[in-house]
């Protein structure tokens, strides 16, 4: 294996990990501030998909104005989701929040996929490219210029959405709530409209994830399945409800994947990242970076 | 006169009270022993196969439901790997019975022991997690066996599948059915025992107030694993059993969906109530057959029950049940 070989794989591993860390972001968010595992980001990841394929493709909107729209329509989603499930739930629930949301989420889930086939049917939705053209990185190797300006798209999102929680005031009330929820409402923080934002962002930056890269994963029902289940891959590497650690991580299981696949092959790779993830949560189960998040561990 | 009368009454009622005395103080309430007597006589009076095929779907998803919850609504631990337990279970014996001509009922042992095996190890695995990350573990540990069983195709035909023979030649539906329900009573029993033993106590213990129960020397460590390999046993039985019924095994047997279904049945049912889920598979199984032309109709509406369950009501049926009898008991006090 030569070096220009692992440069293929590297470059194949970061785009992938843009769209992961995308993901993964967005499902820490609501783990940290709300302490929901959500089950059905993969969802929110295919109504970012098809609401970019009916505006491109029935509408005739131009990409970027495509991909806009459905980001902002994902934000909606989200907060019409939180306004209806989350927060009566966060009134009838008791104890129990954290198995209660997830099975919540479960039940989302199963309701969208096949909501999603009801209405729409199996037909996969999808377009070969938004933009034409490819991008030469090395001699052997060009990537379709649609996947670099897709990552290009998510790491802005990142950066913006890092700027978002580390400037603005806004931002703030949702790190404090997530560092701790009773003295955030002391200091008059309004708790509702911060779950609220909170579902809608996580679900803008899955639905982003989903729209931009269209012309790669179709919008079909069950096109989440697989996002879903490596943004919880990525989540559980760095520890539940870290942020910073899940973007990070994003790149570390892109990366990761990308050279198992090159020596393991598609079926064993799985198993192999799977087994690796095990072994992780037995040996340090709140994560790569150790988030302080409370009730891992029985003592 | 009056006096005999009344006497030979209770004489003739001792030995069935006291029977039924025997079977409450193992756990087993006269509710149950009715279900069972209704479970019993039904096929007698159902001739259509098509009925019969769904009672015993209906029975297999029920009993599965009824072993999820043991976990779920005892020591309070999601299994959200169930279904690879089950596929364990299934893989094994068929692959006993294809390859070394094992009898099938062997099978279904051998099935029942491996599935038990790795329910050991995913006890252990999860010993010192907590919540929601043992059910990470548990899906993880899920995961990656049905990747495992897609990828060794020479073995087990992965994507495609495996045609599995049936467990003996002449097999009816009436006799899935008997079989079914007489593992499915055995497994009831003994849960319901072991519920009531000490050991039961310190599941619940466990699963109320984990400090409280520690501190008061329950050994947590011990009892989630003997949970674990216990439930994971049964998921594997039936697994076992359903190669062997339907004739054809794939990966899809361990897919996340097929936990969430009976999850889902559990929950509806009412956590730590074992026989909620059971019933509400029998109300809903029948049901959505009806809508198999809507495949996604019938999923839509377990994931809206799922959700309506956790919001409005999470005790469940069960749960429901219970307080609507409890309101009764009231009324009656108050008529008194």
């Amino acid at each position: 294996m030569d070096l220009s070989t692992v440069w293929d794989l590297f470059v194949t591993g970061i785009l992938r990990g843009g769209l992961y860390a995308l993901m993964a972001g967005g499902l820490a968010l609501l783990f940290g501030v709300m302490n929901i595992c959500n089950f059905a980001h993969g969802e929110l990841f295919i109504i970012g998909s098809y609401m970019a394929y009916f505006a491109h493709v029935t509408f005739g909107l131009s990409p970027l104005l495509a991909i806009l729209v459905a980001t902002l329509g994902s934000f909606v989603a989200g907060i019409l989701i939180e306004k209806t499930f989350f927060s009566t739930l966060r009134k009838t629930s008791k104890g129990e929040w954290v198995m209660n949301a997830f099975l919540v989420t479960l039940g989302l889930s199963v309701v969208f996929q096949n909501g999603a086939q009801l209405i729409w049917g199996v037909k996969y939705r999808g377009i070969t490219q938004y933009w034409e053209g490819t991008i030469q990185l090395t001699p052997r190797m060009a990537i379709a210029a649609d996947r670099a300006v897709a990552f290009l798209i998510s790491i802005g999102a990142i950066v913006l959405f890092w700027l978002f929680m580390r400037r603005t005031q806004i931002g703030r009330a949702i790190r404090a709530v997530s560092q701790n929820e009773r003295g955030a409402m002391l200091v008059g923080i309004n708790l509702n409209n911060i779950h609220t934002l909170t579902f809608a962002l996580g679900s803008m930056l899955a639905g982003l994830g989903g729209a931009s890269l269209l012309s790669l994963i179709p919008a079909y029902p069950f096109a989440g399945v697989k996002p879903n289940i490596r943004s919880w891959f990525v989540v559980t590497v760095v520890g539940l409800g870290n942020v910073g650690g899940a973007i990070i991580g994003g790149f570390i299981v892109g990366l990761l994947e990308s050279f198992a696949y090159y020596f393991l092959g598609q079926g064993w790779q799985d198993v192999a990242s799977l087994v690796m993830l095990i072994l992780l949560l037995l040996f340090k189960p709140s994560g790569l970076f150790g988030s302080e998040v409370k009730g891992v561990l029985e003592r | 006169m009056q006096n005999k009368e009344e006497a030979k009454h209770t004489l003739e009622w001792k030995p069935g009270a006291r029977l039924l005395a025997a079977l409450s103080r193992l756990g087993i309430p006269l509710p149950s022993l009715i279900l069972l007597a209704i479970l019993v006589i039904t096929p007698l009076f159902v001739t259509d196969p098509y009925v019969l095929r769904l009672l015993v779907i209906s029975l297999y998803f029920g009993v599965q439901a009824m072993v999820f919850d043991f976990t779920a609504g005892f020591i309070n631990a999601v299994n959200f790997g169930f279904a690879a337990f089950v596929g364990m279970g299934g893989y094994t014996s068929a692959l006993l019975v294809i390859n070394l001509g094992m009898s099938p009922w062997l099978g279904l042992i051998a099935g029942t022991i491996s599935a038990a095996v790795l329910g050991f190890i995913t006890g252990i695995l999860t010993l010192r997690l907590r919540g929601i990350y043992v059910s990470l573990m548990a899906w993880f540990v899920g995961l990656a066996l049905m990747a495992a069983a897609t990828a060794m195709a020479d073995i087990t035909g992965g994507f495609r599948g495996l045609i599995v023979p049936p467990l003996y030649e002449t097999v009816t539906m009436t006799s899935h059915y008997y079989i079914l329900l007489l593992i499915g009573v055995a497994i009831y029993t003994l849960l319901r025992v072991i519920i009531k033993s000490r050991i039961g106590l310190a599941f619940r213990a466990i699963g109320q107030d984990f400090e409280a129960a520690r501190a008061s020397g329950v050994d947590p460590t011990k009892y989630k694993v003997i949970n674990f390999t216990l439930s994971c046993a049964c998921a594997g039985l039936f697994g076992a059993y359903y190669g062997h019924f339907i004739g054809i095994l794939s990966p899809d047997i361990m897919g996340t969906g097929h936990t969430v279904e009976v999850l889902a049945l559990s929950y509806i049912g009412g956590r730590g109530s074992l026989l909620g889920g059971l019933i509400t598979a029998f109300f809903f199984i029948p049901v959505f057959d009806y809508l198999k032309s809507l495949m996604e109709l019938r999923l839509i509406i377990y994931g809206a029950c799922l959700i309506l369950t956790m919001i409005l009501y999470p005790a469940g049926l069960a749960g429901l049940l219970q307080k609507i009898s409890q309101a009764i008991k009231n009324l009656k006090m108050g008529e008194k």
